[in-house]
């Protein structure tokens, strides 16, 4: 159950920052476009002036990067990596079971490797820093880190993105393996999903799961 | 050494069948660990600054207007339009679909969207004209390629990002080679049906025609909205894709009626769960190009070209032969993340222009969709007309034969690629 909770919270976390970061885009062009346009009230035209967007551009990277890294994880559960599986979908079915395995447990290594990078490059970078003031302990020389050029947010909180994202990640790969495991079932991507063609996946690009086998 | 090392690793992994941006990004974190003493940091720096480019974000703007567009009906008006106008020569609506490949093509950045949002529609509609399901099959999944050269395009901001190449430029750059490919699928198309006699739909009077771009107007404004905003400076290409993005929401949602408000979320998931599958692999490409260069391997690369004595025609010939060869294993982006690296810099030494050696991966690109076994347009052809892979792959052999002609053009005639940004005064 509260892995059901994880999956929709995950879902709808994702889309929101696609949502957000196409109507910061958007706004912020609109805006660059009144505000140097003579308009005829002159109020607005004031207000349109000293509102500054210029931070538009960072937030929306910051965005699509968070987007990027819990998206990758949300893909591990939609089956949408692609890969070169022309080969081992030309393997019997033990010895493709034993590398679909290897190729998620790879995953999971990678992942954790990346996340436990992350998580150090975070706390060094202001995490730790910030950790100590905030309990009121003696900092000493641990640096406060950087801050973004705009919006001069700590960086660390934007880079929190990776190790989160790739520890989620690296748990989706190990919950796939685990299902895999037990049932020889993978997660699919449909390419053209419109359609709502329910055919397996024979692209050679993701593996094939071991439905009808023995 | 570490070249042969790199790259056996590199292989050997994306073999096993483990996701390729898993594999890009085992390779530089084993190497690294185990030949080298680069400090792990390094890696770490890296992976945060991969993909904080805001050129990079134009490819989750495309694909989400491309999403909104293909859900949406715009497909079908586009498909009523060109059929209109060519309709009534032999192989009508076969013509008709690749010119309505071309438009789509026009305002989505992706071959097998276009595929899907064209061939969905189509293909029924011929199999009911009578054509034999294989010309319809492979008419489609061969126009659909049309996708990523006539702009915008998703591989090509791949590429321009990789080699740090102006997105406008190439965008522009594709605008003929586009209409010249579109052309000459047009010729193969009508010469087998010719052939073949097959069915020719009534002529439409010119009142019907301007009824059917009329109706398909909205979708038609949009490539004056990227393509002429980008030229006119109005919005840079990733502002333009956003634009793009929003106004396909707006036209599909509440000028056409084709989607209601609650399906968005659906589509902005799809849209996100797609970029973040392409931005992850960047993200790793980053890393594995970093350690291409930390090891001198493109500079190598380039000496030993240059001291093998291969000329522009000959270095041309072996990449397009490479390509060809990966893209019957990979896809688009990977390609071009991974091998962009090392192409492009021995290009540069030979002379050759950044521009006119993308539209050239762009189309090898193309052509590497609809070959075996790794073609997705094949695939997603193949799912909607229930072909099988072989089959299908059999059916695109006349198209397919066009492109490589094409693709001899365009490699050995820059100008095509290159008159148009020259033109408009956005080369250098």
């Amino acid at each position: 159950m509260p892995i059901k909770i994880l999956d929709r919270l995950e879902e709808i976390f994702i889309a929101l920052l696609m949502a957000s970061a196409t109507l910061i885009t958007f706004i912020a062009v609109v805006h660059r476009y009144l505000a140097s346009s003579d308009l005829p009230i002159e109020s607005v035209q004031d207000w349109l002036v000293q509102l500054d967007l210029s931070w538009a551009q960072e937030l929306t990277i910051i965005l699509f990067v968070w987007m990027a890294k819990f998206g990758a994880a949300y893909g591990v559960r939609t089956g949408i990596h692609v890969g070169v599986d022309v080969l081992i979908n030309r393997l019997g079915d033990q010895k493709r079971r034993f590398f679909i395995l290897f190729g998620l447990f790879a995953g999971a290594l990678f992942t954790a490797a990346i996340g436990t990078l992350g998580a150090h490059f975070v706390w060094g970078n202001g995490a730790h820093y910030a950790w100590l003031s905030w309990q009121g302990l003696d900092i000493g020389d641990v640096p406060e880190g950087p801050v973004t050029p705009d919006l001069e947010w700590p960086t660390w909180v934007v880079y929190l993105a990776i190790p989160l994202g790739s520890f989620l990640m690296c748990f989706r790969f190990l919950q796939v393996a685990w299902h895999f495991y037990g049932s020889g079932d993978l997660p699919h991507h449909d390419h053209g999903f419109v359609l709502g063609n329910t055919d397996g996946s024979n692209d050679d690009m993701h593996p094939k799961d071991m439905k009808g086998a023995k | 050494m570490s070249t042969l090392i790199i790259f056996v690793l590199l292989v050997a992994l994306m073999l096993t069948g483990m996701p390729i941006s898993i594999s890009l990004g085992l390779t530089v974190l084993t190497f690294l660990y185990v030949l080298t003493d680069v400090p792990v940091e390094a890696v770490a720096l890296k992976l945060f600054t991969g993909i904080e480019k805001f050129e990079i974000m134009a490819i989750p703007f495309f694909i989400l207007a491309g999403n909104l567009l293909t859900h949406g009906g715009v497909a079908k008006r586009m498909i009523r339009f060109a059929t209109s106008l060519v309709g009534h020569w032999h192989g009508g609506l076969g013509l008709g679909a690749v010119l309505a490949c071309a438009l789509f093509a026009a305002v989505s950045g992706s071959s097998p969207a276009t595929v899907v949002a064209i061939g969905s529609i189509m293909l029924p509609a011929m199999l009911k004209a009578g054509y034999p399901m294989r010309f319809g099959a492979g008419v489609v999944a061969s126009s659909g390629a049309l996708g990523i050269l006539i702009p915008p395009s998703i591989v090509m901001v791949m590429y321009a990002v990789s080699t740090d190449s102006s997105i406008g430029a190439l965008f522009m750059a594709g605008v003929i080679p586009g209409l010249i490919l579109a052309g000459m699928l047009l010729f193969t198309t009508w010469y087998r049906a010719r052939k073949a006699g097959y069915p020719r739909e009534p002529r439409a009077s010119w009142r019907e025609r301007f009824i059917a771009f009329r109706e398909s107007i909205w979708g038609l404004l949009l490539i004056v909205v990227v393509m002429g905003g980008i030229y006119s400076g109005l919005f840079t290409p990733t502002e333009a894709a956003a634009m793009s993005a929003v106004y396909a929401f707006i036209v599909v949602v509440f000028v056409y009626k084709d989607l209601s408000l609650k399906d968005i979320p659906k589509v902005l998931l799809s849209s996100a769960n797609m970029s973040a599958m392409l931005l992850y692999i960047i993200t790793n490409a980053v890393l594995f190009s970093f350690l291409l260069t930390y090891e001198n391997i493109p500079q190598a690369a380039a000496e030993w070209m240059l001291t093998a004595g291969l000329g522009v025609i000959g270095f041309l010939l072996a990449v397009n032969l490479l390509l060809l060869l990966m893209g019957n294993f990979m896809e688009p982006s990977s390609i071009i993340l991974i091998t962009a690296p090392i192409l492009f810099p021995i290009a540069m030494k030979l002379g050759i222009d950044p521009i006119h050696f993308g539209i050239m991966i762009v189309v090898n690109m193309e052509i590497g969709m609809i070959t075996p076994p790794v073609g997705l347009n094949l695939y997603v052809a193949s799912g909607i007309s229930k072909l099988g892979l072989t089959e299908m792959s059999v059916a695109v052999v006349p198209w397919l034969l066009t492109m490589l002609v094409f693709l001899m053009l365009i490699t050995y005639v820059p100008e095509i690629s290159l008159w148009l940004p020259r033109t408009l005064g956005m080369l250098s």
